[in-house]
């Protein structure tokens, strides 16, 4: 069989596997909502709510109905594409999740972006000498960032360039005073294509704190991975084959053994990604980030079971969708892979 | 050379942005707070950071003032009641418009009234007391009442019942309207998300216009970005709500020092301990009276809140008509100690009182390590505190399960008035002896009542006057000599605002008065 019809086998039989995960998952947060103690109808309503009002609310949101034909309900709307209303204010869960996951998506790439020059640079720093001392703290920078509790190392950031030198703002997303471009929720892009300056900086300013701490925090897993696969690819045959031939250490490097060392690094880009769609919570919660992990937090403390369902539903396949991209991506730039 | 290059291209682009500050427009104020809110229909909300909103941009009929004195607002006098008084007729005022231009009438308010009675998510506090309303006039509207209703005029002072344009409200008379407001307010609100919202004035307002040029409000989820929003000068006015106690009690020194201006509105919020009092150890009321005299009110209030929450010893705000300050007992742990041995502990034997607080507020857990260690140095021999803690929401689900022996709650009224305070927590619609069986009393997790209780409390609904004041406080004093809770602090709001600004004033309510926040002409900043 060719490579070429290879990979489309695969691509068919990790596409055809996502709704099976997605029904797995959509059906696990679906029953694991309602085991976990808790009552929308308290977080709706109150604790003193006469029991009349709560049985007829109950009843308006069609939870005094069997968990089965409630879970028959969630499918069918589900194959439908409709993943019905936030409880508590009637919103679609579609509406709140293109509210919130372009401010998510927005903060993950920038910070993807950063984490990324800054992991890759330290990373590759250290490789002219090894065990050298740029390369140690190369090391140190890796394990320390990696290891920085999020919410502390967000929370000093904030408190040195927004509290006490006033550089940038303590949270949230845009000034206060100024109103937010309209369009497709990315505001970078919205007052870029409204060619509207003072929009742009504003959105910049409120993005550089939260996107440079994620970043930052993201940065050792960069430079770690790409120091490691640099140095094993550095000892492998075909670049000591390459120096025998003549060529200069630095188009061995950049030539020959970089565009190998960083194969490994896409796939991490890839994990990365994924985890950021829905997991900058900390990140989101300091810097006040109207992002979707925050979101899902606060409807979980609500038990708003359709805004956790659809919110998880949606992370859960724009994971696998980035997941199954970035395969195939490594695939593609790597012949040796087989599947 | 490159790198250089980059890098004086990038700390470039950093001062640029740094110098892009926008500036804002003069006589524009910002304020902020932590409540997100996610909607700003009256009937679907009821947090007080929407309230807070919704306060300024439409006028309820009958407002609380800051000397906690009922003042007629879009109602022109107090409700004329039939002499038997279960109708009530509020005189509407004349030449009121809403923000879309439409005119406020009898029928708007049948229709705000009728709105939240079909969809409200507290409908049942109207829905309880009012039958049916009606247009009795152009600007008069009829109320039918279950039975009398003493408080109507404070019930009618709920923010909740705003009345809002037919004409802006008519496609969702049935469904939440969650992005705009169209009401009678001061302002007109011009842009609303869950995290920012912008207010106008309100040209064509009745009333005393706004002392600002506009707000701008923002809603930050953490507490230390709203305090240090504060302290940057990247807000204007800070309110209290869910603002960690460290921080507040910073802000409060500063404001003493003279660096901030801090308000304070009428304390409407109590914190409570309740009783498990149907099952032992605390189905015995000498133990849970030796629990009330136990507590330490005086250091609780100082060493979880530094003083900012005083202690409380009434089940109702003392400020307000109807309250027993000293109803509940003092720290005596002497007679404390006589108690707890009548019931048969010390000496000996111990008492162990599990307590659970929730896990989720700061001031829950500080509350129930001080206190344990209270007792421990006070009544060692005698009690000891099992301590453990439960997010909110899953202790609110198992609270009417009679899942906690004791557990530290707190309440605010919906409106002002005592009998919302004694009937969510005393009231009982069905009882066996002194066991609660249904009704808020089993709900707040107590489940204690005693025969007669609740017809008592529906009468002092009812009554009027020395009557009813003198029916309240007694009704406090049975109550703590059973001691199904022990109140144990009040809570007051708070706002602080950047010394060019004035002080901000609450209403009686406990909101800040918006339209009267404005900086100090001396301190005006220059405009953009």
């Amino acid at each position: 069989m060719s490579r070429r019809r290879q990979l489309l086998g695969y691509l068919g039989s990790r596409l055809l596997l996502a709704p099976v995960m997605l029904w797995l998952i959509a059906t696990l947060v679906f029953l694991l909502l309602r085991l976990a103690p808790g009552d929308p109808i308290d977080a709706l309503l109150g604790i003193r709510a006469p029991e009349a009002a709560r049985q007829a609310l109950r009843q308006q949101l069609g939870l005094d109905q069997p968990l089965l034909a409630q879970y028959g309900h969630f499918l069918a709307d589900l194959l439908r594409g409709n993943l019905g209303e936030s409880l508590t204010n009637q919103t679609p869960v579609l509406e709140v999740i293109r509210q919130s996951l372009p401010a998510s998506l927005e903060l993950g790439l920038c910070a993807l972006l950063i984490a990324a020059v800054l992991g890759l640079a330290v990373g590759f720093s250290g490789i002219a000498r090894p065990e050298g001392k740029l390369d140690l703290a190369g090391r140190l920078y890796g394990i320390g960032t990696y290891a920085l509790p999020p919410f502390w190392a967000a929370m000093v950031i904030q408190l040195i360039f927004a509290v006490w030198l006033g550089w940038f703002p303590v949270g949230g997303r845009f000034p206060a005073t100024l109103m937010p471009p309209s369009g497709s929720g990315f505001y970078l892009l919205d007052s870029l294509r409204a060619a509207n300056l003072q929009q742009l900086a504003g959105s910049l300013r409120h993005l550089v704190l939260p996107a440079s701490t994620l970043g930052l925090l993201l940065s050792g897993i960069f430079a770690n991975a790409l120091r490691l696969n640099l140095r094993r690819v550095l000892r492998s045959d075909y670049v000591e084959a390459a120096r025998s031939r003549g060529l200069s250490e630095t188009r061995v490097v950049l030539r020959h053994a970089l565009p190998n060392a960083l194969l490994p690094v896409l796939t991490i880009t890839g994990i990365t990604v994924a985890s950021l769609i829905g997991g900058a919570l900390l990140i989101e919660v300091t810097y006040s980030w109207p992002g979707i992990a925050f979101r899902l937090q606060e409807a979980i403390g609500q038990r708003d079971y359709p805004l956790v369902q659809g919110i998880v539903v949606v992370v859960a396949a724009l994971v696998v969708l980035v997941s199954v991209t970035v395969d195939m991506l490594v695939a593609v730039l790597d012949p040796r892979i087989r599947f | 050379m490159k790198g250089l290059r980059s890098l004086s291209l990038l700390a470039a682009l950093l001062m640029l942005l740094l110098g892009c500050q926008p500036q804002r427009p003069s006589g524009r104020l910002v304020v902020g707070s932590r409540t997100r809110i996610d909607s700003v229909d009256p009937a679907a909300t009821y947090n007080f950071g929407a309230l807070q909103l919704i306060s300024a941009l439409g006028d309820p009929l009958y407002a609380i003032d800051a000397r906690g004195e009922l003042q007629p607002r879009l109602a022109t006098a107090l409700p004329r009641m039939s002499p038997d008084r279960l109708t009530a007729w509020v005189p509407l005022r004349q030449g009121v418009r809403f923000h879309d231009g439409t005119p406020f009438d009898a029928a708007a308010m049948v229709f705000t009234l009728e709105r939240f009675l079909a969809i409200g998510k507290l409908s049942y506090l109207l829905g309880d007391r009012i039958v049916a309303v009606r247009a009795s006039g152009s600007h008069e509207l009829e109320l039918k009442l279950r039975r009398p209703f003493t408080a109507l005029p404070q019930l009618l002072s709920a923010v909740s019942l705003t009345p809002l344009s037919p004409t802006a409200y008519r496609s969702h008379d049935k469904r939440f309207l969650n992005d705009r407001f169209v009401g009678t307010g001061p302002y007109r609100l011009t842009f609303f998300a869950d995290q920012q919202q912008r207010l106008e004035p309100f040209k064509d307002y009745w009333g005393e216009p706004p002392a600002n040029s506009g707000l701008d409000l923002v809603n930050l989820s953490n507490s230390t970005a709203l305090y240090g929003a504060l302290r940057s000068g990247e807000v204007d006015v800070l309110l209290s709500t869910s603002l960690e106690g460290d921080q507040q009690l910073s802000l409060h020194q500063d404001a003493q020092r003279g660096r901030l201006l801090e308000g304070v509105g009428p304390a409407l919020e109590i914190g409570y301990l309740t009783l498990l009092s149907d099952q032992p150890p605390l189905k015995n009321p000498v133990v849970r009276r030796a629990i009330a005299h136990s507590l330490d009110h005086e250091l609780i209030s100082q060493r979880v809140t530094h003083g900012l929450r005083p202690p409380l010893r009434d089940l109702v705000p003392p400020s307000l008509s109807g309250a027993e300050p000293t109803a509940w007992p003092a720290f005596d742990p002497v007679e404390a100690r006589r108690l707890f041995e009548q019931a048969g502990y010390c000496r000996g034997k111990r008492l162990t009182l599990p307590f659970t607080f929730r896990s989720n507020i700061p001031a829950d857990k500080l509350f129930a390590l001080i206190w344990k260690e209270q007792l421990r140095r006070d009544l060692g021999d005698c009690i000891v505190l099992e301590v453990s803690g439960m997010e909110s929401t899953t202790a609110y689900r198992q609270l009417s399960e009679g899942a906690f022996a004791s557990i530290l709650l707190e309440w605010m009224g919906d409106f002002p008035d005592a009998d919302n305070y004694l009937q969510p927590l005393l009231g009982c619609d069905k009882a066996e002896g002194q066991r609660c069986l249904e009704g808020p009393s089993a709900a707040s997790g107590s489940f204690w009542t005693r025969p007669g209780l609740n017809e008592e409390l529906l009468l002092s609904q009812s009554l009027q006057g020395q009557e009813r004041i003198e029916l309240l406080q007694r009704l406090q004093r049975e109550t703590a000599a059973a001691a199904p809770y022990i109140p144990v602090w009040l809570v007051a709001p708070r706002a602080w605002a950047q010394t060019g600004l004035n002080t901000p004033v609450f209403d009686g309510s406990g909101r800040v008065v918006l339209s009267q926040l404005q900086q100090r002409p001396s301190a005006a900043r220059p405009g953009p």
